[in-house]
C-alpha cells in the first residue's frame, strides 16, 4: 500500500460494501443514476483518480465508467470529498466555492446526496 | 421600550448582535415562568443612570418609563443583550461626543415622524424612528394594560375574557405583529395546555382588539425597516462606534432622508417589494436608471449590464407574492442591488450607502477606473467554455431551487428568521465576501453572466413542473446558510491549526491544586467532558506531563474527537517519545482520520519502542514505511507471543487500515479473549464490523462496550451511525443525541444527527416526542456549548430540528435556544 494513497479510497470502499447490504439496495434503486467522481490528492485537475459510482447495478469502480456516459462527473480535491461525504460540506456550497465541479446531467446532479455515503465508525 | 415594541416586536425586535433579545415578550415570558431568576438578579444590579439617561430630547415623553413600568419585568428585556449597560451607555456617549447638531437634525426628524422610541436606544438596537404614527399616549396605556392582562391570564391559566376596548387605531401592520407574537407567546404561556385552549387564548385577545384571527401574510414585518436597520448593522459591524461613525450615522440618516424625500418613503419602499404595486416605483427607478445611464454616456457597459440584470431579477422576484419570499435576504440584495445600494466594485460587494442616487454616474465612472478586472473578467467569461456554462447552468438552478424552497417551506423558514433575527443578507453577504477573498469571485462572475430571461423562463417552467420535492427544497434551502456557517467555522479553524491543541477557555479547573488527580478520578468515573476540563489544567501548569497529555488525548478519543486527541496525543509524544500507549493511541487516531502514512508511522513507532518487538524493526524501515512490511513484521510479533493482547491491538488497528475488516475482526476478537473487560477493545470490534457493513454484530459489540462504560460517547456516535447506516435513522438519532449530551463538542456526531433528521424527520409526531424526551438533554449541550465556546454546527443543528417540527411547541423552544448563541 502506497503512503500517497487517498482518504477517499476507505469511503468508496466502504461505500462499496454499503451498496451490498438491504439499505443500500434501497438507495440503489431510489437514485438509479451513475456517477464519476474525479478525485485529486491535492489540486484540483491534477493526478486525480477516478471512481464510479454506478447506482444502476449498486457497483463502486475505481476507474471510468464503461458502460457509456456517467450521467455527472464531479471533480473535487480528497481533502473537499471528505468533508463532502461525512456532512461537513454541501455539494451546493462546494460548487459555490468553485471548490467542486460537475458535469453532465444537471437533474443528475442534483439528486446526488452526500447521504448515500455510509459513515465510517471511529475505532 | 415601549410596550407597543414590546409586543409588536416588529423592526427593533430583531436585530443581529443581540439575537437573544430577537422577541422580548418572550424573554419577559421567560422571566415570569421563572427560567431566568438569575437574570432577574444580575438586572437588579445594572445602574439604571444610563437607562434614564441625560438628553432631554430622548425622552421628551416621560410616560414611555412608565409605561415599561406598568408591565411587571418589562425591564428584563434589558438583560437578554449581551453587556446592556456597557453597551448603552457607549452609545449614549457616542452621541454625545457626536456632532450634536447633526444628530439633534436627525433626532428630530425621527421624532417628528413617529412616537418616541425612547428605552429602545438603550439596548444597542436602533429605534424604528417613523414606527407608525398613528399611535400616541393614551390609547398605547390601554394597549399595554390589556396586552398585560393576558399575560396574567396565563398564571393561573384561567380563560381570558375578552373585553371591549376603546378603539385603538391600530394599523394592519400592528396587528399582524400582535397576531403574530401573541400566538408564539401563547404556547409559551400554555404549553401545558391543548392546541384549542391556546387557539381560544389567541381568539379572545385578537377578537378584543378587533384583529382577524386568521394568519394571512405571516412574513413582511421585520423587514419593514430594514435599510435602516442595514445602516445600523454596518455601523455596528465597524470596529467600534466612535464619533466618527455617529457622524457618519447621521449623515447616512439624512443621506437616507434625501434619497427617499419623506417618510412615506418607507411605505412606497415596502410597497416596492411586497407585490403588484411596485409597479410604479420600478418604473421610476428605470427612468432614473436611464438618465443615469445617460450620464455614463457608455463609460461601462457591463456594470450597467449587471445592475439591470439584477434589476430585472429583482422584479422577477418581486412579483412573486409569497410573503415568506418577499422577505428573503436575497430579494433584499437583489433589490439593493438593483437601486444602486450595493455595488460590485472591484469584485467585492459594498454598500453604496453614500452616494445618492445622482451620483450614481460618477460612481460607476469611478468604479470604471478602479476596477477595469472586474471588465476584463466579464469578458474572460463571455469567452467562456461549455463547462462553464454548464456550471452556470447548475448555479441558476441552485439558485432557482433556493427560491422554490424559500416558498415551498413557509413553516421551516419562519423558525430560521426567529432565530436570524432580521434580513441582513446583503450585509452577510458583503461581509462573507470580504473575508473569503478569491474564491468565491466566481460568485459574482456566476451573477453577473446570469441572462435573466433564460432564468426567469427556466424558473417559471421548474416551478411550473414542481420539479421540487420538498425534501430537496430543503436541502437547497439550506445550502446558503450553511454556507455562511461554514464560512465562520473556517475562519475560526484557520486559527487552530490542525495538531494544536484548543483548550477551552473559562475552565474552572484552573487553579485546582491537583488537577492531574481530579482529571484522574473524573475520568474513571466516566464524566469525560469534566475530565477534559481537569486535565487541561493540569497540562498548562505542567505542559510536559505526559501523562496529563496522554490521559487527555484518551479522553477526546472517548468523546468522540479525533483532532483533539490527536493534538494532545502529540503534545504527550513529545513530553515522551517512547510511550506505547501514546504510539498506539495516535496511530488509531491517525486511522480513524484516514491519515494512513502518519497511522503507519506511529504504529511501527510503537512496535519499534516495544521492549520486546522492538529488535524486530529495522531501522532502516523508519523512512519510507510500506504497509506491507509493517503489517509483516506485527505478525512476526504475534507469532512471538501470541499471548500479548496489544500486538493484536495493534494488528487490528492496521487491518482497518489496509481494510481488511474480517482480519481485524479476527485480531481484536482474539484480544478480547486475553482482555474482555477492555470497553475500548469491544468499540474497536463494533466500529470493524460496522465498517465491514456487519452493523447487526457491530451493535452487539457497542452494546458491550457501553455495558463496561457507559459514558462512552466514542460508543454512543458509533451506535448511531450504524443504526443510520441501516437505515434506521430514528434510532439512530436517539443515539447522536445521547452522544451530543455528553460531548457536545461532538462535531461529528452533530452532523450526523443533522442527516439523520433530515431522513427520520418525516415524521413528526416522532420528532416531537423525541424532542420532548430529550429536550433536558439536547439543552445540556447547547449551554454547555454556550460556556466552551460557540459552536456554529450546534446551532444549526437544533435550528434544524426546530424547523422540522416548526408547528410544535418544543421544537420552537429548542430554536430559540439556538437563538442565543
Amino acid at each position: 500500500m502506497a503512503t500517497t494513497e487517498l482518504k477517499s479510497d476507505a469511503i468508496f470502499e466502504l461505500l462499496k460494501r454499503f451498496l451490498e447490504t438491504e439499505e443500500g439496495i434501497a438507495v440503489k434503486n431510489k437514485v438509479n443514476l451513475v456517477y464519476q467522481f474525479n478525485i485529486a490528492p491535492k489540486k484540483m485537475g491534477i493526478d486525480e483518480v477516478i471512481y464510479t459510482i454506478d447506482l444502476k447495478k449498486g457497483e463502486v469502480i475505481k476507474g471510468q465508467y464503461e458502460g457509456g456516459k456517467p450521467d455527472a462527473t464531479f471533480s473535487l480535491k480528497d481533502e473537499d470529498f471528505i468533508k463532502l461525504s461525512n456532512g461537513k460540506l454541501n455539494p451546493q456550497i462546494a460548487f459555490m466555492r468553485g471548490a467542486l465541479k460537475i458535469k453532465g446531467s444537471l437533474s443528475a446532479a442534483q439528486k446526488f446526496t452526500p447521504d448515500i455515503f455510509p459513515k465510517p465508525a471511529k475505532l | 421600550m415601549a410596550m407597543r415594541e414590546l409586543v409588536t416586536g416588529g423592526a427593533a425586535c430583531a436585530v443581529p448582535g443581540s439575537s437573544s433579545s430577537s422577541n422580548p415578550l418572550s424573554a419577559l415570558a421567560n422571566a415570569l415562568t421563572g427560567s431566568s431568576s438569575k437574570t432577574r438578579d444580575r438586572i437588579k444590579e445594572i445602574p439604571t443612570s444610563t437607562t434614564t439617561g441625560t438628553e432631554p430630547p430622548f425622552y421628551q415623553d416621560a410616560t414611555a418609563e412608565d409605561r415599561l413600568k406598568a408591565l411587571p419585568g418589562a425591564d428584563f428585556d434589558h438583560s437578554f443583550s449581551r453587556h446592556p449597560t456597557l453597551q448603552s451607555s457607549e452609545f449614549l456617549r457616542n452621541f454625545r461626543t457626536a456632532d450634536q447638531n447633526g444628530f439633534a437634525d436627525a433626532w428630530e426628524e425621527i421624532h417628528r415622524s413617529g412616537p418616541p422610541p425612547p428605552p429602545a436606544l438603550l439596548d444597542h438596537r436602533l429605534p424604528p424612528p417613523q414606527f407608525q404614527p398613528t399611535l400616541e399616549g393614551p390609547p398605547q396605556r390601554v394597549l399595554s394594560n390589556f396586552l398585560h392582562s393576558f399575560v396574567g391570564s396565563s398564571h393561573g391559566g384561567i380563560p381570558f375574557r375578552p373585553a371591549p376596548l376603546p378603539a385603538l387605531g391600530l394599523s394592519e401592520g400592528d396587528k399582524q405583529c400582535i397576531r403574530d407574537r401573541s400566538s408564539i407567546m401563547a404556547r409559551h404561556f400554555f404549553a401545558d395546555k391543548s392546541e384549542d385552549f391556546i387557539n381560544a387564548q389567541v381568539n379572545a385577545l385578537l377578537s378584543s382588539l378587533d384583529i382577524d384571527g386568521d394568519v394571512q401574510a405571516k412574513g413582511p414585518f421585520a423587514g419593514r425597516f430594514r435599510e435602516l436597520e442595514d445602516y445600523w448593522n454596518e455601523s455596528q459591524g465597524a470596529p467600534r462606534p466612535g464619533p466618527p461613525q455617529t457622524d457618519g450615522w447621521v449623515a447616512e440618516f439624512s443621506q437616507h432622508r434625501i434619497e427617499h424625500g419623506d417618510p412615506n418613503a418607507w411605505a412606497h419602499s415596502f410597497e416596492q417589494q411586497h407585490g403588484p404595486n411596485s409597479w410604479a416605483s420600478e418604473f421610476e427607478q428605470e427612468q432614473r436608471l436611464v438618465s443615469a445611464a445617460d450620464q455614463m454616456r457608455g463609460a461601462n457597459i457591463s456594470n450597467l449590464a449587471a445592475m439591470e440584470q439584477t434589476r430585472m431579477l429583482a422584479h422577477t422576484l418581486a412579483q412573486n407574492n409569497d410573503p415568506k419570499f418577499q422577505n428573503s435576504k436575497f430579494l433584499q440584495f437583489v433589490s439593493k442591488m438593483s437601486r444602486g445600494e450595493l455595488i460590485i466594485d472591484d469584485n467585492q460587494v459594498k454598500p453604496a450607502a453614500l452616494s445618492s442616487p445622482g451620483d450614481w454616474a460618477t460612481e460607476y465612472q469611478q468604479q470604471y477606473t478602479a476596477g477595469p478586472s472586474w471588465v476584463d473578467e466579464y469578458a474572460g467569461n463571455q469567452a467562456s467554455s461549455d463547462f462553464c456554462k454548464q456550471d452556470h447552468k447548475f448555479f441558476l438552478t441552485w439558485f432557482c431551487q433556493r427560491i422554490a424552497a424559500l416558498s415551498l417551506d413557509l413553516s421551516n423558514k419562519k423558525k430560521k428568521k426567529l432565530s436570524h433575527g432580521p434580513d441582513q443578507w446583503a450585509n452577510e453577504f458583503s461581509t462573507e465576501r470580504e473575508q473569503s477573498g478569491p474564491v468565491d469571485d466566481q460568485w459574482v462572475n456566476e451573477f453577473s453572466k446570469l441572462h435573466v430571461n433564460d432564468w426567469a423562463d427556466e424558473f417559471g417552467r421548474q416551478v411550473g413542473e414542481g420539479a421540487f420535492g420538498e425534501s430537496s427544497a430543503d436541502n437547497w434551502a439550506d445550502a446558503y446558510d450553511e454556507y455562511l456557517n461554514e464560512q465562520v467555522v473556517a475562519k475560526q479553524k484557520s486559527d487552530a491549526p490542525r495538531g494544536v491543541y484548543v483548550f477551552s477557555d473559562m475552565n474552572p479547573y484552573v487553579g485546582h491544586p491537583n488537577p492531574l488527580k481530579e482529571g484522574q478520578e473524573l475520568f474513571r468515573k466516566g464524566l469525560l467532558s469534566e475530565s477534559v476540563l481537569a486535565l487541561e489544567a493540569e497540562v498548562l501548569k505542567n505542559p510536559d506531563n505526559a501523562e496529563g497529555w496522554r490521559l487527555l488525548g484518551i479522553a477526546h478519543a472517548e468523546n468522540d474527537d479525533d483532532q483533539q486527541a490527536i493534538a494532545a496525543m502529540m503534545r504527550a509524544h513529545e513530553a515522551d517519545p517512547t510511550n506505547l500507549e501514546v504510539l498506539l493511541a495516535l496511530g488509531v487516531s491517525h486511522t480513524n482520520e484516514l491519515e494512513q502514512a502518519a497511522a503507519l508511522k506511529y504504529l511501527y513507532g510503537w512496535l519499534r519502542h516495544h521492549p520486546k518487538y522492538g529488535t524486530l524493526a529495522n531501522p532502516e524501515l523508519s523512512d519510507s514505511l510500506y504497509y506491507a512490511d509493517v503489517a509483516r513484521l506485527f505478525n512476526e510479533a504475534a507469532e512471538m507471543s501470541p499471548e500479548d493482547a496489544d500486538v493484536h491491538v495493534v494488528l487490528g488497528v492496521l487491518y482497518n487500515l489496509s481494510r481488511e475488516y474480517d482480519k481485524a475482526i479476527a485480531s481484536f476478537q482474539r484480544a478480547l479473549k486475553l482482555k474482555p473487560q477492555d470497553y475500548s477493545l469491544w468499540n474497536k470490534l463494533g466500529a470493524t464490523q460496522a465498517n465491514s457493513v456487519q452493523s447487526a454484530e457491530a451493535i452487539l459489540a457497542y452494546q458491550q462496550a457501553l455495558d463496561l462504560k457507559p459514558n462512552y460517547v466514542r460508543a454512543w456516535a458509533n451506535m448511531g451511525i450504524s443504526y443510520a447506516n441501516q437505515g434506521m435513522y430514528e434510532d439512530s438519532i436517539r443515539y447522536y443525541v445521547r452522544a451530543l449530551a455528553m460531548n457536545p463538542k461532538a462535531d461529528n456526531a452533530w452532523q450526523y444527527l443533522r442527516i439523520s433528521l433530515r431522513y427520520g424527520g418525516e415524521s413528526k409526531v416522532f420528532l416531537n416526542g423525541l424532542l420532548m424526551r430529550f429536550r433536558s438533554l439536547l439543552f445540556v449541550p447547547l449551554k454547555a456549548t454556550n460556556a466552551h465556546g460557540k459552536m456554529r454546527g450546534a446551532r444549526d443543528s437544533c435550528i434544524i430540528a426546530s424547523g422540522a417540527v416548526a408547528e410544535e411547541y418544543s421544537g420552537w423552544e429548542v430554536g430559540k435556544s439556538c437563538m442565543d448563541y
